[in-house]
């Protein structure tokens, strides 16, 4: 076996065409590909046909079919828009001649304002916190299993992740929190930064609509896929120092889970909010 | 005709072709479309192209350009997928060969599952409160006429609304709350009353992202647009009902703001959640 791809290899796309990128597979053995990555590799086409002055401030996407982890995506972009302070563009994820994902994504020059932001929470500092698989190992099972490898992106839970709760028989809870970075660092360019961002977002965003039943991915469901994934990035950050990431649900039913989320750095920015829908069908008994 | 009987004509979209469709204007609009209607009527448009038993759940659009009030816009559809439990559309809107508006929005059949969601927050009535024509009615020289015109939503803050809070010796505070529901009967159509809704939540919410700086919409001191609008319609309801829309700004910055919402019907149902952010750069003093 191959040794997977890392992160920066999996985010440095093939350029095609002037707004054509393929995107490969990172040959991390899943059965199908993982949102998080879709998303990443899309913002990348986006960015790169947008001047370096332009950052991107948001994302829409809606996730349209799984992805085949067998074979590489292409992203092919539509310059929609390109304006005096705002570029749009939209990217499509495409495998065997169908749309498998459509992004919209927004550039903006850099302006002044004004600024305020919610408060942050207090957490103790990564530092002083075990490891994601630390944590779940008592549990074992695919949780444990998956952040037992070296992936992309390591994290430190401040709260009790679902698959503990439910080992011991806890009630759920509304509020998540985690550390979060990648495990390599990325070059300096603020695209992968925000683009890692982004694959991080999708991991765990869900399970903060599943804790609050005490539920998880693995144990309780029949079927899960993200079905929307909508980022503004607020402000520069790098994604290879711990950023706290929080989420919480405001809502579920019909099959469905909406959560939103707040990345922020240790020095107390707002640099990320996330806002996800889901699809969660309860495995029948 | 009442506002809301024009509403109702300007999201009743004259169907040119399968998937493309004419949408006219109000008589009276201001300098620019209002990004609420064109939403609305994008949101209409892709929802001709779905079969009845799937309902919208989320909707993702970017204003593109601002639209132009003195000619109608064209919705051209897009059928991006039709799956077994989900539909998908992309909605272009298109002036004078520009297109100004992009949506997307997805579809899905109705199913069971678990269940939460935030409790209504413990508000008065909207029997209790004035209406926002009779709160802002000592200030109608001084704001734009549309503030105190009758609507085709009727709008009753909790608290004052960002115009009146930032003259009261109070902290404005971050959080805009108000009852809404149309001005009128609305048919029974299922997609009108998401329409509707889609509509009336583009009204508030960049005024609450500029609110906790002490600023409002219509005093001419924020130049200002949306950028872009997401919703996600959690279970049906009817917007001819009261339903509660509480929004809050958590982030401002670099010339932008965000604001959240949640609209509960009256009964405590938690029906839709709203983002969105807007361009809310400060005028520059007239000289």
């Amino acid at each position: 076996m191959t040794e997977p791809l890392g992160l920066v290899a999996v985010l440095d796309l093939e350029r095609i065409e002037l707004d054509v990128f393929r995107g490969h597979q990172p040959g991390d053995e899943r059965q199908r590909v993982f949102g998080g990555q879709v998303a990443a590799q899309a913002l990348v086409a986006a960015g790169r046909t947008v001047d370096a002055d332009r950052a991107v401030h948001s994302l829409h996407a809606y996730f349209l079919r799984p992805g085949d982890p067998s074979v590489p995506i292409v992203y092919t972009v539509d310059r929609i828009r390109d304006g005096r302070s705002f570029t749009t563009r939209r990217v499509v994820g495409i495998q065997h001649g169908k749309a498998i994902f459509n992004l919209q994504a927004s550039f903006a020059v850099p302006e002044e304002g004004l600024e305020h932001q919610d408060p942050l929470p207090q957490v103790p500092p990564p530092d002083d916190l075990p490891t994601m698989e630390e944590v779940l190992r008592p549990v074992g099972g695919p949780a444990h299993a998956w952040w037992d490898r070296v992936g992309p992106i390591e994290a430190r839970p401040i709260t009790e992740p679902a698959q503990v709760v439910r080992a011991r028989g806890g009630e759920g809870h509304e509020v998540s929190r985690l550390w979060m970075r990648t495990t390599e660092p990325l070059p300096d360019d603020p695209l992968v930064h925000v683009c890692a961002a982004a694959f991080a977002s999708d991991m765990t965003l869900l399970d903060a609509v599943l804790v609050r039943h005490a539920m998880t991915w693995d144990d309780d469901l029949a079927a899960g896929a993200s079905l929307d994934h909508a980022m503004w990035f607020h402000a520069p950050f790098r994604a290879d120092q711990w950023f706290l990431y929080e989420q919480q649900s405001g809502w579920a039913g019909g099959a469905r889970g909406l959560a939103r989320g707040v990345i922020s750095t240790p020095d107390g920015r707002r640099v990320v909010s996330v806002v996800q829908e889901g699809l969660l069908r309860v495995r029948q008994p | 005709m009442t506002p809301l009987e024009e509403l109702l004509l300007v999201l009743d979209l004259e169907r040119i072709e399968a998937d493309l469709f004419r949408g006219r204007q109000p008589e009276v609009a201001g300098q620019r479309v209002f990004g609420g209607q064109v939403a609305a009527q994008a949101l209409v448009a892709a929802a001709r192209t779905v079969p009845a038993d799937r309902p919208v759940h989320s909707l993702h659009a970017y204003f593109l350009r601002p639209g132009d009030p003195s000619v109608p816009i064209l919705y051209e559809v897009d059928r991006i997928r039709d799956g077994r439990s989900f539909t998908t559309r992309r909605v272009v809107a298109v002036q004078h060969g520009k297109a100004i508006f992009n949506l997307q929005a997805s579809f899905h059949v109705e199913e069971q599952g678990f269940e939460h969601a935030d409790a209504l927050p413990d508000v008065p009535g909207p029997e209790e409160l004035p209406t926002v024509q009779e709160q802002l009615a000592d200030l109608a020289d001084e704001i734009p006429a549309w503030f105190v015109r009758p609507r085709p939503i009727e709008m009753r803050y909790v608290g004052e609304p960002p115009l009146l809070a930032r003259r009261s010796p109070e902290p404005p505070g971050d959080r805009t709350t108000l009852w809404m529901r149309a001005a009128g009967a609305v048919p029974d159509d299922p997609v009108l009353h998401v329409c509707l809704v889609a509509y009336a939540s583009d009204i508030s919410l960049l005024e609450t992202a500029v609110r906790p700086h002490g600023l409002s919409w219509g005093s001419g001191d924020i130049v200002g647009a949306s950028l872009d609008h997401a919703m996600w319609f959690h279970a049906p309801f009817r917007a001819d009902g009261w339903w509660l829309y509480d929004q809050q700004s958590p982030w401002s910055g670099g010339g932008r703001g965000l604001a959240k919402g949640a609209i509960w019907t009256r009964d405590g149902r938690r029906v839709v959640s709203v983002v969105q952010e807007g361009l809310v750069r400060r005028a520059r003093p007239q000289s």
